[in-house]
């Protein structure tokens, strides 16, 4: 398991779920939350499968968090 | 650096957010980018390779040439910041001419008084002025040449 915790400042919340729908059938993905902070366990066949959802994952969340900022 | 990733900190007061964000944008198809901000005005950028195996030579050279993407950033955004008013300005006019022709309420209100604008060059010349027709001087006439 891979925990990732996007810092609610930097991540926006819509866009952590949009990157969990779009990454779901890829693993296995639980959503949590802190005061602070968007937590996503992942879950997959492998630690190196791990690693790359969860990159794939993180990557989508901040690129499309940039993006929806830059509409704002 | 450990586990094919590198770690970058950030001092806010030096490169803004938006900065942050550019640079990691370009970033995004090369490796994985997570950013955290582990203390007030401090920015962490974690880069990882997306391959395993990733060598410390490479790793180093990713870095580095984020870290230049982030100061290209930083110096866009001065640039962007400091023109702000001059981008808003031009942008106003082009609305404005946009919006078409003005009303005759428009016209009514317009001063005419005004004087006109100086062209010390005479360069100001109107489309008549420059190719209008020409009068043709008087012809020539038989007995002229004798």
């Amino acid at each position: 398991m891979r925990e990732l915790r996007f810092p609610k400042e930097l991540y926006l919340g819509e866009q952590v779920d949009a990157a969990l729908n779009v990454f779901a059938r890829f693993g296995r993905l639980e959503r949590d939350e802190d005061e602070l902070t968007w937590i996503v366990r992942v879950h997959a066949a492998s630690a190196a499968k791990e690693r790359r959802l969860a990159g794939e994952l993180a990557n989508y969340a901040l690129g499309a968090t940039i993006r929806a900022r830059g509409e704002r | 650096m450990g586990d094919g990733s590198v770690e970058l900190f950030v001092d806010e007061s030096l490169y803004p957010l938006e900065a942050v964000y550019g640079a990691s944008f370009t970033f995004l198809d090369r490796c994985f980018v997570f950013l955290d901000r582990p203390q007030p005005g401090r920015l962490r950028v974690i880069l990882s390779a997306k391959k395993l195996g990733a060598s410390p030579e490479v790793l180093r050279e990713m870095v580095g040439e984020f870290a230049n993407e982030l100061l290209a950033c930083a110096w866009r955004e001065k640039i962007t910041e400091r023109n702000r008013a001059t981008i808003e300005a031009v942008t106003m006019q082009a609305i404005g001419g946009a919006m078409g022709p003005p009303s005759l309420d428009d016209l009514e209100d317009f001063d005419f008084t005004e004087e006109p604008f100086e062209d010390p060059l005479g360069i100001a010349m109107s489309w008549e002025e420059k190719y209008g027709k020409k009068t043709a001087p008087p012809a020539a006439t038989e007995g002229d040449e004798e």
